[in-house]
């Protein structure tokens, strides 16, 4: 057939992407849960620490503290709910400028067996839209 | 003038209806004058367009805080660069912004064809005015009314997100609208060409400058975006991955494709079913991607609640086009079949259809990576996250392989290629990929893909170098020109042809940027005033930072900025002191008391970046009092190799661009003729 080289390339093409489109997926993947489902993962499965997560929590007030010549960074986070789930975090690398007391943090990183978090990267969610409620223009 | 606003935008709901009835009747019934009036609803409602904008502008100059929207992006102190750009500060006055250039561009559709190519205007105006109407509908009934008002008036403004007051945010937003509602234009003469049933390659070279414009304004609103990451964001990248960024990247892509694979159908007269659908699909995906950036649907299934309304109206406008684009396609696939058939694996259709098809299964990975959150969350109910090393993974492979198909598309034969052009063509360019790669690989360079990228962009490099060689001197022995002067003559009789190919140069240089990431350097150290931090950069020499204090200005003149605290930072490479840089935090009046935003320090040059970041001040209080003892920093240091040629190959790429849309000299001389000769022949004139 004429064309059979040619359709061989097509498929082929077509099934390179979607290997690496699979492979990418399932490799790169990572759970993203609140730190009450972590703790509760990692009680029932200890082996889960060893997995990246991704977590989003906010920042427990007035336990921010930066490790001075460490260029270390540790705080509290709890669930957006649940605020007994709690644990603290490590970070070292530059913060956000949006980060602050009460702020909704996304880490990515894994749980030690101490129990920190020790996060690779940290994003402040919020900002992105930087709207108010009429209620909260009014206070 | 802003109640007027309010009013005008009512008054454009029956307009675009109007014109989107007398449109579509119009051509249905072949009658003239319906279809003229659909064609002035467009300047009227273009008109009214304006006058809801200028409203929308006149309540930011007014600092009217009773509109939520100026409430909420603009305070009484803002600059006035700022507040008239609040016209595309926030969702709402973007989404009648993007209206307002849709019209615009309209407009310039319809006039320049008012007295030619009369068979595609009816629908054209009709699809036209569908879009815009969707526009409407969504700024009056979806909850984002830019003239809501609220029950009170505050004091004042919250003021404009510190992030967003910078240039290439205040560019970046337009411009990217300039690409998206520019490729409306083309998608109305795709769909006007399937129900009027002219299906030749007509549609197409009457928008192929429209095609473009629209890739034009998208490419650099891209980096635009980039370059304010890069700036303002304060880390050295310039891509994430965001949803918002990948929504802008899906559109680009298929119109890349579709530039493409509408020479096929020009030079063969096939694919015609796969460029309409193209057509469609990228006119769909710049919706999306509106619908992305403007939602806030894809950052997680709980947002999308919270903004119903305009999400459904948003996805059935989609649906809608889907549908009807198939629907269309469909009915007419007899008239669409291909004039020929491919001859051979090794060919420049060959070619262009690989790039189609892989760039389009990039906008495929790009597509799944961005809503696959959404899915396995919808399915499993479990939140899973894929994030940088996803794309990166797929489209780095992809990237490459089409890189290298920039080199061999240009130069390969149409057809059938024979051994002997492939050798002639190819020889040499692979010669000198493999010599580059093999130097860069003797001085020090290891990394397997930045050399990988660097050989085949050698190759592309040398094969475009090649061409432009044997063009300007065949020119020059056959006009008997100066090698200056022939090659601008070579270029300007067949801009299309040059200019595509001073975009693939383009091209290299920003792949070749990106590959230059895979050296960075990054060095971060707790400074005192006198201490010095060394780096070295991957080009071999070394910096010498040295940490001189902090300086305190208190409002210098920006009026919504508190007070700023810079780090001065002396640079010296291999000893001798080149320049003074500073890194900063600054307050604005306007942000909480305790957010204290970063300015980096950077400075350019043609082969790297040297990027201050000043991540922490040991004792904020402290300095800000000046105290001597309060001086220590957390300094962190970026060496980025190769980041410049990005934005230096992106100004390429827009003369590129321009090149291959500015009319050639005959095609002026052509229209003036017919212009002179014929006025009101509707179809005599062969330019568009």
């Amino acid at each position: 057939m004429k064309n059979g080289r040619f359709v061989v390339g097509l498929v082929g093409v077509a099934l390179v992407v979607s290997y690496l489109m699979w492979t990418g997926v399932s490799e790169t993947m990572v759970y993203y849960l609140t730190p009450t489902e972590l703790l509760a993962k990692v009680e029932s499965d200890p082996s889960f620490r060893d997995m990246g997560v991704k977590v989003s929590g906010r920042v427990v007030p007035g336990t921010y503290q930066r490790v001075e010549g460490e260029l270390l960074h540790s705080f509290m986070v709890r669930d957006l709910t649940d605020e007994s789930s709690t644990f603290p975090v490590e970070y070292r690398n530059a913060l956000p400028d949006t980060f602050s007391d009460e702020v909704e943090v996304v880490l990515e990183g894994r749980l030690r067996p101490d129990g920190v978090f020790e996060a690779n990267t940290l994003l402040t969610k919020c900002g992105s839209r930087y709207e108010a409620s009429p209620e909260e223009l009014a206070g | 003038m802003t109640i007027l606003g309010e009013f005008a935008l009512w008054i454009a709901l029956p307009l675009t209806v109007w014109g989107m009835v007398m449109g579509f009747v119009g051509g249905r019934t072949q009658r003239g004058d319906l279809v003229l009036s659909a064609e002035r609803s467009i300047y009227a409602s273009s008109f009214a367009l304006t006058l809801a904008s200028a409203g929308v502008v006149a309540a930011f100059l007014g600092d009217r805080f009773e509109y939520w929207y100026v409430a909420n992006y603009s305070n009484a102190n803002l600059e006035l660069f700022y507040k008239i750009t609040g016209l595309w500060a926030g969702q709402r006055g973007s989404l009648l912004f993007w209206a307002l250039i849709l019209s615009y561009f309209s407009c310039i559709a319809v006039f320049s064809n008012r007295r030619r190519n009369r068979e595609f205007m009816p629908y054209v105006a009709g699809v036209l005015q569908t879009v815009m109407f969707f526009f409407v509908v969504v700024l009056l009934f979806a909850d984002v009314n830019p003239f809501e008002r609220l029950a009170f008036t505050p004091a004042d403004g919250r003021g404009l997100n510190p992030q967003l007051q910078n240039y290439w945010m205040t560019i970046h937003p337009p411009t990217l609208y300039l690409g998206f509602t520019a490729f409306t234009i083309p998608f109305a003469f795709a769909v006007s060409a399937l129900l009027s049933g002219r299906l030749d390659a007509r549609w197409i070279q009457l928008t192929r400058r429209w095609i473009l414009l629209s890739w034009f304004f998208l490419s650099i609103g891209i980096v635009f975006g980039m370059r304010w990451a890069y700036e303002e964001l304060g880390w050295g990248g310039y891509w994430f991955w965001d949803p918002v960024e990948n929504a802008s990247l899906l559109p680009w892509l298929t119109a890349t494709a579709f530039l493409h694979s509408i020479q096929i159908q020009e030079n063969r007269g096939m694919l015609k079913i796969w460029n309409m659908s193209l057509v469609a699909l990228t006119f769909l995906l710049t919706i999306f991607a509106t619908f992305l950036t403007r939602s806030g649907l894809i950052e997680s299934v709980h947002s999308f609640a919270q903004e119903l309304r305009i999400a459904y109206i948003f996805l059935g406008f989609m649906a809608f086009i889907l549908g009807a684009s198939v629907v269309l396609i469909l009915y007419r696939r007899e008239s669409l079949r291909s004039d020929n058939q491919i001859e051979s694996f090794v060919s420049r259709e060959s070619a262009f259809l690989f790039n189609n098809l892989i760039l389009l299964g990039a906008a495929f990975a790009v597509f799944w990576g961005t809503i696959f959150p959404l899915v396995a969350e919808g399915v499993t109910g479990q939140a899973v996250s894929v994030g940088p090393p996803f794309f990166n993974r797929v489209n780095i492979p992809i990237g490459l392989f089409l890189l290298f198909l920039t080199g061999v598309g240009p130069v390969i034969a149409w057809r059938r290629a024979s051994k002997r052009n492939l050798q002639k063509n190819f020889q040499w360019p692979v010669l000198v990929g493999w010599g580059v790669a093999a130097v860069l690989w003797i001085l020090g360079a290891r990394h397997p893909l930045a050399l990988t990228t660097w050989g085949i962009g050698a190759f592309v490099l040398t094969v475009i170098g090649v061409e432009f060689y044997k063009g300007t001197r065949a020119r020059a022995r056959i006009e008997g020109e100066g090698s200056f002067r022939a090659f601008f003559h070579l270029v300007s009789r067949n801009r299309r042809r040059w200019g595509g190919y001073i975009v693939h140069v383009a091209m290299v240089m920003i792949f070749m940027g990106f590959a230059g990431s895979a050296y960075n350097v990054d060095e971060r150290r707790n400074v005192q005033p006198g201490e010095t931090i060394q780096v070295a950069s991957p080009f071999g020499h070394t910096y010498d930072l040295t940490y001189e204090g902090l300086s305190v200005v208190a409002n210098r003149g920006q009026r919504n900025l508190d007070f700023q605290m810079l780090a001065l930072v002396t640079v010296a490479r291999d000893g001798r002191v080149l320049d003074r840089l500073t890194t900063e935090k600054r307050r604005y009046v306007t942000s909480d008391p305790g957010q204290l935003m970063t300015e980096v320090g950077i400075r350019s040059s043609f082969y790297e970046d040297l990027y201050l970041i000043l991540a922490a001040v040991d004792d904020p209080e402290g300095a800000l009092a000046n105290d001597p003892d309060a001086q220590g920093i957390d300094l962190q240091v970026l060496v980025k190799p190769l980041v410049g040629w990005i934005w230096f190959g992106t100004l390429i790429l827009a003369i590129g661009s321009l090149v291959a849309m500015w009319p050639s000299a005959d095609r002026r001389r052509m229209a003036q003729e017919a212009r002179a000769t014929a006025p009101a022949d509707p179809v005599a004139v062969g330019a568009d």
